[in-house]
């Protein structure tokens, strides 16, 4: 198992946001973390990460404990993410972006940054041409001196796969990565996330758009911060409790 | 073209003190040349997306501490400079850590309070600070080539004058190196979204608490300068109004531009010494000033090339080339 959650949980006041969730993502796979709104996956994706301090219960990432940890250190032993609103660095230029989100490999010293020593620069060529190598990956290549804020919606969301790829993860959660997309670059992210895949790194989504569904080998639904069911996306599609938590019950229609 | 401006400008500051002569003035310049490293370094934490409205305070740590250790001790300032940049740096890395919790105006808050308790320690240590001012500080100790030169220091405007001028140099060098390296693209990522920053693994509260020791640093350096320049030093050229003052030179010159800090400076630290006789009108001429630049430059006077610019239409690179 690549991610292990045991018992997470975590309470916003007298609000249970998530309780006593036991998911786990295996090295390879494309798991789907859907439910309806307010169901607790951005939670979810947020005590991962270290954004948030859960209440009880502990994250594992490859065996090792890190509940608890601050989110650049989560991002240093392998979990990439991205957020639900388009989130980069609006002032930089696309290339910029990826290239400031090179931080840990290779890591710069204060004093050769300072003074531009030779490791240095070896270390900025090796950091530009890796960033290069991602944007050709996502497609974004051509775009590279554009301003991230003057990008479509559309690729400023693959922009955020792109950044979240330069932590070189092992996993990567992706937050309703097409929301708000068109059909044309839904089709397009697909594309990108079968690389991604092809590239060995394991995802996690949270994601309502069905073709996404196909995507996933495994399908986790969650409701009122609960997993209600389990399984690929034909075995959740079909489970009564699913058909109620999306459309309610009988008796209250 | 950049490059020939550059040099012109430096030639001329090298040139200054063979066309005006009144010591007055040179004094003004010296003065002026202190504030520009003080408001660059002040820029210099602003880009890692805080404003500090205390930043004067670090200058009068600096200052009171190479102060009081060549006056105690009888160690030359030489050395005790860059030790008030360390003990500055020293004190921003302790109240960084609680510091830089906060972020945006509530960083600005805490600064604010944390500069007057500053100000009022100095006041408290009478002991060794005087309580009111320290007088008595030993200037500068003569530079000796053998065979060749001594440069006195004392009531000598002309070396002081270059002295400062090296020195700023330099320091402006540090700082411009720093911004535009990936030490600065880090802390201008930070400044655009935490959140951003640290999901790819930037520990955005340590590059904040660094941006802020290094700014630091190079004010507590200009504090010091500045007691073996004066000879003489008060709590309240630390205090609350210069802290404001810093931030007003910053944002009049432009906060986007590295030149922004040295324009502001020049222009409102030398407006008012030059009309002396107005000297009653000083508060409401900066404050003009200031009103204007807010209205019709928002992004200050050495953005204005970029706000026109922008008016035509044409570059949105170079924008996004000084963001960089």
């Amino acid at each position: 198992m690549l991610l292990e959650t045991r018992g997470l949980t975590k309470h916003f006041g007298g609000l249970a946001a998530v309780t006593q969730l036991d998911m786990h993502v295996d090295q390879g796979e494309v798991v789907g973390l859907i439910g309806p709104n307010g169901a607790g996956k951005s939670t979810v994706f947020n005590l991962i990460t270290g954004f948030i301090r859960p209440t009880a219960g502990t994250v594992l990432f490859d065996g090792e404990d890190i509940t608890g940890r601050k989110p650049h250190a989560v991002a240093a032993t392998g979990i990439g993410r991205t957020f639900q609103i388009a989130s980069l660095f609006p002032d930089f230029t696309v290339l910029e972006n990826v290239v400031a989100s090179f931080y840990l490999f290779p890591r710069c010293g204060f004093w050769e940054a300072l003074f531009n020593a030779p490791s240095y620069r070896r270390k900025e060529r090796e950091i530009m041409r890796q960033a290069r190598e991602v944007l050709q990956l996502v497609g974004l290549d051509e775009a590279r001196d554009m301003p991230a804020r003057n990008l479509p919606h559309g690729h400023q969301k693959v922009l955020n796969v792109a950044r979240a790829l330069a932590v070189k993860p092992r996993l990567l959660l992706l937050d309703e990565p097409v929301a708000g997309m068109t059909h044309d670059e839904i089709v397009f992210s697909l594309g990108v996330f079968e690389k991604v895949r092809a590239e060995g790194i394991t995802i996690l989504f949270v994601e309502h758009n069905l073709e996404f569904m196909s995507l996933c080998d495994r399908i986790i639904v969650l409701n009122f911060g609960q997993k209600i069911a389990e399984g690929t996306s034909d075995e959740v599609r079909r489970n009564e409790e699913v058909i109620q938590a999306y459309f309610g019950s009988e008796d209250a229609a | 073209m950049k490059t020939a401006g550059l040099t012109t400008v430096i030639v001329l500051l090298f040139a200054l003190p063979l066309l005006v002569r009144q010591p007055y003035y040179i004094h003004t310049f010296i003065i002026t040349l202190i504030y520009v490293i003080l408001v660059s370094s002040l820029r210099l934490v602003a880009l890692s997306g805080q404003v500090s409205v205390g930043h004067a305070a670090f200058m009068g740590i600096g200052a009171y501490f190479s102060a009081i250790i060549s006056k105690e001790f009888g160690v030359t300032p030489w050395l005790t400079i860059p030790l008030g940049g360390l003990a500055s740096m020293a004190v921003a890395v302790l109240v960084g850590f609680p510091f830089t919790r906060v972020r945006a105006i509530y960083f600005s808050m805490v600064s604010l309070f944390g500069g007057i308790m500053i100000v009022n320690l100095i006041r408290v240590a009478k002991r060794w600070t005087g309580a009111a001012g320290l007088a008595g500080i030993p200037p500068l100790t003569p530079i000796e080539i053998p065979g060749l030169v001594t440069i006195t220091f004392l009531g000598q405007k002309v070396p002081h004058y270059y002295f400062t001028l090296l020195l700023t140099l330099v320091c402006l060098l540090c700082l411009h190196r720093l911004e535009h390296c990936r030490i600065g693209m880090t802390w201008k990522g930070v400044a655009q979204s935490h959140l951003v920053a640290s999901s790819v693994g930037i520990n955005e509260a340590g590059l904040r608490v660094l941006a802020l020791a290094v700014g630091c640093f190079f004010a507590g350096i200009a504090g010091a300068w500045y007691a073996h320049y004066n000879l003489v030093v008060t709590p309240n050229t630390f205090g609350f109004l210069p802290s404001i003052f810093l931030v007003m030179y910053m944002l009049v010159g432009g906060r986007d531009r590295f030149a922004g800090p040295i324009v502001g400076t020049a222009i409102l630290v030398m407006v008012p010494e030059f009309f002396r006789s107005l000297k009653e009108f000083a508060p409401l001429i900066l404050g003009g000033i200031m009103v204007l630049v807010v209205f019709l430059m928002p992004r200050g006077i050495a953005g204005l090339f970029d706000q026109i610019g922008a008016h035509r239409g044409a570059p949105a690179r170079k924008e996004a080339k000084n963001a960089a």
